[in-house]
């Protein structure tokens, strides 16, 4: 079934393995990790953050960092075979690479990096529990989610890694907008985000919206067609507000932004979205095993379907190994140049 | 949600009824709607149900998500309901004054207005079937079909405000089997088909403890465990939460 849904190369057609399940963290290759994040940039894997207090950050790893081989296997074969296959997505290359920096809860890998000046730097990590709450919804398999709010200057700046864990998430997230009143702008850091909950975009939206009636977009079942109306809530940001997004958002997070994007009610720094955002369920199997299928397609507000096309950023703008190394994030950077040139004198 | 979406469904709106009998040889609607009252216990039942406060649960099956559910009614028409859904959080509904509200973590607070809100105000009247006269103003009997096997006579109730909604009730029973509708949300008009069943006695009333609602291509079904009836409701429980307050036009 697997091979046939392949064949299909449509985004949210799957089949879930029942280990997904019974893994505690919902990752084939093992729960454990060092707490990397990572991107493939120029047919190399690059470190782009660490969790906070992670055995990565303890061991001394730095954004910018080469990967090259875990546990003796050198990573950059795995990176061409996919990149010589265009239907692989950005999202499916990262968790490619991801996964090989994952296992068992407790062990020890051995990763190899290029440092900052080229050098060769093996470092031996533990794996450890992933960063944030462990949540679910339905049939999705566990999934640990967190959260990050806090000021640069005067801009307020969110970043969470999953739309789920609705309690939790839209609480925070109702904090930090309350938090910000004085902020000169706000940046919403959802790179790497794959989705989850879409109507969680409507329920985030309405923090950022004060006139009633808007809508993200529309999406189209067989018979039903449903709006997703933005219900202006309270306390609402006025001020700017920045999407960062990478190839890496994807679902709800294309439908979060392309929607604020249509209204002009953000501007959208990175690279292209994911451009995977069907709606779609994931029923159990009687083996055990998850069936994920579409059951509608999604149109943005400004009336462009996400799925194949994905969100175009306003301002293109790539992460670089040198910025990395140099403790800039070129894509945050220029959102906050952007916020400070908004100021009224 | 559970019960109200379904009984409420065989209300309708304040006096002007007009019954018609599409074909001679079928039964009135009017006749098919009193025997409803009549078979799930009668008139007398009905009006001794001066307040209900139901628990029970949900299921999106397909999907593996859960959730409960408890709501709390009181005569004549206010209501609040409120659903926990597993992973989601509670969603609150409420109906009192004329003001029909929803609020929860996701989506914030909202008061319901247009077709959304005439529809949230028929299904908070307690006591629905007993009051269909007051709540349609057409009542129909459009033919007959099959629910699960089972012969119906299917009548068609056109509230004063909003679309027909289509209504089987089975010959043999007399109980009422299915609903068809358009369910006027936020989001947009939906298509639903409401299957009612295991009517169960709570109070001397037969209410469908088992309502399964098709729309938009899902599935979900709500179980009703239990029915207290008459237990004292604290007045404060159908207060409008203070963020529907603030979204009430300012006098």
């Amino acid at each position: 079934m697997r091979e046939m849904l392949g064949r299909l190369r449509q985004t949210h057609f799957a089949i879930l393995s029942s280990s997904v399940y019974d893994s505690v963290q919902g990752d084939v290759e093992g729960p454990g990790s060092p707490g990397i994040d990572l991107r493939v940039l120029n047919g190399q894997a690059i470190v782009t953050s660490l969790d906070p207090g992670s055995p990565a950050e303890r061991a001394g790893v730095r954004a910018g960092w080469i990967i090259q081989s875990v546990n003796g296997k050198e990573i950059s074969p795995v990176i061409k075979r996919l990149l010589a296959d265009s239907s692989v997505s950005e999202l499916t290359l990262t968790r490619a690479v991801l996964a090989r920096l994952s296992g068992e809860l407790g062990e020890t890998i051995s990763v190899t990096f290029l440092n900052g000046s080229n050098t060769p730097t093996v470092m031996q990590m533990d794996l450890v529990a992933p960063r944030g709450n462990p949540a679910t919804f339905g049939n999705l398999p566990l999934q640990h989610i967190w959260y990050e709010s806090k000021k640069i200057g005067r801009t307020g700046y969110i970043r969470f890694n999953v739309f789920l864990d609705v309690v939790r998430l839209m609480d925070s997230f109702g904090k930090s907008i309350a938090e910000c009143r004085d902020c000169d702008g706000l940046i919403i850091d959802i790179r790497g985000n794959p989705g989850g909950l879409g109507v969680m975009a409507m329920g985030m939206a309405g923090y950022l919206i004060d006139k009633p009636g808007l809508r993200l977009g529309t999406m189209y079942m067989r018979d039903t067609s449903l709006n997703f109306v933005i219900n202006p809530r309270q306390p609402s940001f006025s001020g700017p507000v920045a999407i960062l997004i990478d190839g890496g958002s994807a679902s709800t997070s294309e439908i979060f932004a392309g929607g604020l994007q249509d209204l002009k009610r953000a501007r959208v720094f990175g690279t292209r979205s994911a451009a995977a955002a069907l709606p779609s369920i994931i029923e159990r199997l009687p083996n055990g095993d998850g069936f994920q299928y579409a059951v509608a397609n999604y149109i943005s507000e400004g009336g462009k379907t996400l799925e194949g096309a994905g969100v175009q950023p306003d301002v293109e703008v790539k992460l670089t190994r040198e910025a990395l190394l140099s403790g800039h994030d070129s894509v945050l950077d220029a959102a906050l140049q952007w916020i400070r040139g908004q100021q009224i004198p | 949600m559970n019960r109200r979406f379904v009984l409420a469904l065989i209300v309708g709106a304040p006096f002007a009824v007009s019954i018609q009998a599409a074909d001679p040889d079928l039964p009135s609607a009017e006749s098919i709607l009193d025997r409803y009252i009549e078979v799930t216990g009668g008139k007398a039942a009905y009006e001794r149900h001066k307040s209900e406060i139901a628990t029970g649960k949900l299921e999106f099956a397909a999907a593996g998500v859960k959730g409960a559910i408890v709501q709390y009614s009181a005569a004549p028409d206010k209501y609040y309901s409120s659903l926990d859904i597993d992973g989601i959080g509670k969603v609150e509904m409420g109906v009192v004054d004329g003001v029909a509200w929803e609020k929860s973590a996701l989506l914030g607070a909202r008061i319901k207005t247009g077709e959304e809100r005439a529809q949230a105000i028929r299904e908070a009247r307690l006591n629905a079937p007993y009051h269909w006269r007051e709540l349609y103003s057409k009542v129909e009997t459009a033919g007959t079909d099959t629910v699960n096997g089972e012969d119906c006579y299917k009548v068609v109730l056109t509230p004063k405000e909003g679309r027909p909604e289509t209504m089987y009730f089975e010959k043999k029973s007399g109980l009422m089997r299915k609903t068809t509708l358009i369910a006027a949300s936020q989001m947009g008009d939906v298509s639903a088909d409401v299957i009612a069943a295991e009517y169960k006695d709570f109070g001397g009333v037969l209410i469908p403890s088992k309502v399964t609602q098709k729309a938009a291509g899902q599935e979900f079904t709500t179980t009703i465990d239990a029915i207290k009836v008459n237990e004292e409701i604290p007045a404060a429980r159908f207060d409008l939460p203070a963020e529907i307050k603030a979204l009430l036009p300012k006098k």
